[in-house]
């Protein structure tokens, strides 16, 4: 079999015109415009903030909870946001798939993209507000980029298997809200894991969306207060667990995919 | 569900005089029946053992073999299956049984415009269309002033495309179009676009086309087999009915219509 050239310049130029195309229309008609990629997550995080750390007094015991808990949102609001779009993408892409032969992966990757951009410019803004929190920078910071790349291939995966089967049964949008929803709770966003007991912030962190955050709250703000699937669980074939998640989601959805894009032009 | 057959296409580059073979061409769709869409229908048929789709074949086995430099002209009545030969060609659908060669580098203009967003500008359009047939920014840049001046819209380029008369839309869309520079170019009824003055301007370039390009085209005016095509081809009920001298076949086209 053919190894499809996957970045042939053809594709790229796609890839490209296409993910510029998402970000300008996503913002079209609002004054704020590009600033909102920004506002979003920020001010989500300042709710979250006034509810639980100063109303409900939580994480008290986390150095920086406030740089803690906008790392939390930030990349919940990227997960979401990347499968959300991707789920999309296919279907909202209908006129292209129907009239021109390209590969149709392009589309999903693009949807992404968006997601992408608004998480590195917010990566910035966490960095600038961790300095001015007093957290130290450190050799840590550097472990960053491996955890979001880890989420990110999670949200892909989920984006393409979700996207390809939405193209038949709609009701994969709802449903998927509805987890999402769910999901929330499940990840140690807005509580510490130290509030829940022991086995269950074990079981919590098997979970690679918890996993990831768990991994740059603590590489970023460098304390051992922040509870990591590392420092928690000690048996190492429950350590790979969250990995081979990840793994397996984005090998299943690849060949889903694959399979199914011959015939997305005549059933969307 | 079954698993659904899958016939060949394959693209290569040869010397060879033949642009795009094709044997014993077949492909059907799976139109849902009543309401398929959705899990709970979906879970339900299967529970019944209903399958959900009705088969409903379109090409029924084609044979045809273009060659290179030949302007083709396909005609037939709506629903004979032209679009859907041309989509397959393109790649866009799968052949179901049998065999597409394609030699040399296929453009597919199945419509004009595709991926144009009314919210965008006129410039902001041009640039993803481009992008869409294989144009990167540099080559953008280079035949740009070109692409207004054809489409006689350079006062509007930074206007929002849904501020254009969709005359005006066609216009740019086809100046666009006609950039691309492929060995075989599929059109789907894009001839008649824009006034009177603009389709001289599409009738100087299907001119300049001819005898240079692979070029085939589906149409339903008789004029513009008679005038432009080598070589024409019938086809009926997803079948070749005829090939052969253009005239011969608009007149068979004609005389389909006036027995009914």
């Amino acid at each position: 079999m053919k190894i499809p050239n996957v970045l042939c310049k053809k594709n790229r130029i796609l890839l490209k015109e296409l993910t510029k195309t998402d970000f300008k229309l996503r913002y079209q008609g609002s004054v704020l415009g590009y600033l909102w990629a920004l506002l979003r997550p920020l001010m989500m995080f300042a709710i979250l903030y006034i509810v639980f750390s100063k109303l409900l007094r939580w994480g008290n015991d986390i150095d920086h909870y406030p740089v803690y808990l906008l790392i939390g949102t930030t990349m919940w609001s990227f997960f979401t946001e990347c499968t959300q779009q991707g789920i999309h993408a296919i279907v909202q892409r209908g006129d292209l798939i129907r009239k021109i032969c390209f590969p149709k992966y392009i589309v999903v990757v693009s949807a992404t993209f968006t997601a992408v951009i608004n998480m590195l410019i917010n990566l910035g803004v966490i960095l600038i507000f961790a300095l001015i929190n007093g957290v130290t920078p450190s050799w840590s910071w550097l472990l960053v980029p491996f955890a979001l790349l880890e989420l990110y291939a999670l949200s892909l995966g989920i984006a393409f298997l979700l996207g390809a089967i939405n193209v038949k049964y709609r009701d994969v949008t709802s449903i998927w809200e509805v987890t999402i929803q769910a999901l929330f709770y499940t990840v140690p966003i807005i509580y510490p894991l130290t509030m829940v007991p022991d086995i269950a912030a074990k079981i919590l962190l098997l979970n690679p969306i918890a996993q990831a955050i768990q991994d740059v709250r603590h590489s970023l703000i460098a304390s051992d207060t922040v509870t990591t699937i590392w420092s928690k669980v000690d048996n190492p074939f429950l350590i790979v667990i969250p990995f081979l998640i990840v793994i397996t989601v984005l090998v299943f959805a690849a060949i889903y995919f694959r399979r199914k894009s011959k015939f997305f032009a005549e059933e969307i | 569900m079954a698993k659904r057959p899958i016939g060949t296409r394959v693209e290569r580059f040869t010397d060879g005089d033949v642009a795009i073979s094709i044997h014993n061409l077949h492909k059907s769709f799976r139109l849902p029946t009543e309401k398929a869409f959705g899990l709970k229908q979906a879970i339900f048929n299967r529970l019944r053992g209903i399958k959900g789709f009705r088969e409903q074949k379109v090409l029924k086995g084609i044979d045809l073999e273009i060659k290179k430099g030949e302007f083709v002209g396909i005609v037939g009545r709506n629903g004979s299956g032209k679009s859907t030969l041309l989509k397959t060609l393109a790649g866009i659908y799968y052949p179901e049984k049998g065999e597409i060669i394609v030699d040399g580098n296929l453009v597919p203009f199945i419509e004009l415009g595709v991926g144009f967003n009314p919210e965008l500008t006129g410039r902001e359009n041009v640039y993803l269309n481009g992008a869409l047939l294989g144009f990167s920014n540099d080559e953008m840049d280079k035949m740009y002033d070109e692409i207004w001046d054809f489409a006689e819209l350079k006062d509007f380029q930074d206007q929002k495309l849904k501020n254009y008369s969709s005359g005006m839309q066609v216009r740019l869309a086809f100046s666009i179009a006609i950039r691309a520079k492929g060995d075989i170019l599929l059109l789907d009824e894009v001839l008649a676009v824009g006034d009177a003055a603009f389709q001289q301007k599409c009738n100087d370039y299907f001119e300049s086309l001819h005898g240079n390009q692979t070029v085939i085209l589906v149409t339903h005016s008789m004029e513009n087999v008679r005038k432009f095509c080598d070589r024409a081809i019938l086809i009926e009920d997803g079948q070749v009915k005829l090939d052969g001298k253009p005239d011969k076949v608009a007149d068979a086209y004609t005389n389909l219509w006036k027995k009914k």
